[in-house]
């Protein structure tokens, strides 16, 4: 398009185009939801709490792990000319087994929660410090 | 990879969702209350799947987190309830919380000087090859104009194919976790029971 033509909602639109997401804009919202995960981790006395935010961070990188296997797709002919072989479809599976793997975990965690309330009446963190002198 | 027009919107509305449904789950004062929020961060995350047109995995996602696991959080939850932290005076935090601070920044930085020069890197594929853009574009209205998504079958090859060792380890681990998970959880009335 021709620089100065156009009225306010072709310029508007221009503008906007600035901010269509990309790869990046998911590589942001996929460190900031990991940042929440790390600072639930770090700070809750709770470890249900503690349990959730380690699932946010399981979830920030499997938007890592989409978002890239996207963007593979959408270049996969332009990566090829250039000679790098991609594999789109790993991201999804990786996927798959990371979420596989947070079930488990979730499920062994919850057990010892379990079995930790029964003999200390107690789910704060810090005051399980047992092994701690 | 760009998204455009409404698809756009959405990024940013659901992008924001989630962080903010984030933030509430690790400073909820009720652990049910936290719960929920994580469900509908893991909801939101699972739209965002969608978005990137991986729409199995938004399925899994549902189903194991939002219909699976939640509903053991919720269990575990309802069955360790203590009262004693929806009382004002008990303390939701360890006292790390600047330690935390300390961290969230490091990483921040570590972030963006990771991502400064690897910005004009990710993008190059797509400014140096419009034709590229605009058939991935083409493919991508035609799948929205009302024709199958692919992803759930290449995602199946894909699985039983080239992954098919892992994903019959997965089910092994699945198996364990379940034995483990029993065998942890059950009291000594349980195991005097079957004595």
């Amino acid at each position: 398009m021709q620089a100065g033509g156009g009225g306010f909602f072709q310029r508007m639109q221009d503008y906007l185009k600035r901010f269509e997401p990309n790869l990046v804009n998911f590589m942001m919202l996929s460190f900031l939801l990991f940042i929440i995960g790390v600072a639930g981790v770090l700070s809750r006395r709770n470890i249900i709490i503690i349990f959730m935010s380690i699932e946010l961070i399981l979830n920030a990188v499997n938007i890592n792990l989409i978002a890239f296997s996207r963007y593979l797709q959408a270049n996969e002919l332009v990566l090829r000319q250039r000679g790098i072989m991609v594999n789109p479809i790993a991201g999804p599976v990786f996927t798959i087994f990371i979420i596989v793997v947070a079930a488990a975990e979730a499920a062994v965690g919850l057990g010892i929660v379990i079995s930790l309330f029964r003999n200390r009446e107690t789910i704060a963190v810090d005051e399980i410090d047992l092994l701690k002198w | 990879m760009q998204l455009h027009g409404w698809e756009a919107v959405l990024f940013y509305v659901l992008a924001f969702m989630t962080l903010i449904m984030g933030v509430f789950v690790i400073s909820a004062r009720i652990a049910v209350h936290s719960a929920l929020f994580l469900i509908s961060a893991l909801v939101n995350v699972a739209l965002i799947f969608i978005l990137l047109r991986a729409e199995f995995v938004a399925g899994v996602q549902i189903l194991v987190y939002v219909g699976g696991v939640m509903v053991l959080f919720l269990f575990v939850i309802m069955l360790v309830q203590t009262r004693a932290e929806e009382e004002s005076r008990v303390r939701l935090y360890t006292g790390q919380t600047k330690a935390v601070y300390v961290i969230a920044m490091l990483l921040a930085f570590a972030f963006i000087a990771a991502m400064r020069p690897a910005q004009s890197g990710f993008q190059s594929p797509d400014a140096t090859a419009p034709t590229q853009t605009s058939a991935d574009r083409g493919t991508a209205t035609g799948q929205g104009a009302g024709g199958v998504s692919e992803d759930t079958q290449k995602v199946g090859s894909a699985l039983y194919r080239e992954a098919a060792l892992p994903f019959e380890i997965a089910s092994v681990l699945l198996l364990v976790a379940m034995v483990g998970a029993v065998m942890l959880a059950r009291g000594s009335k349980q195991e005097k029971l079957y004595e």
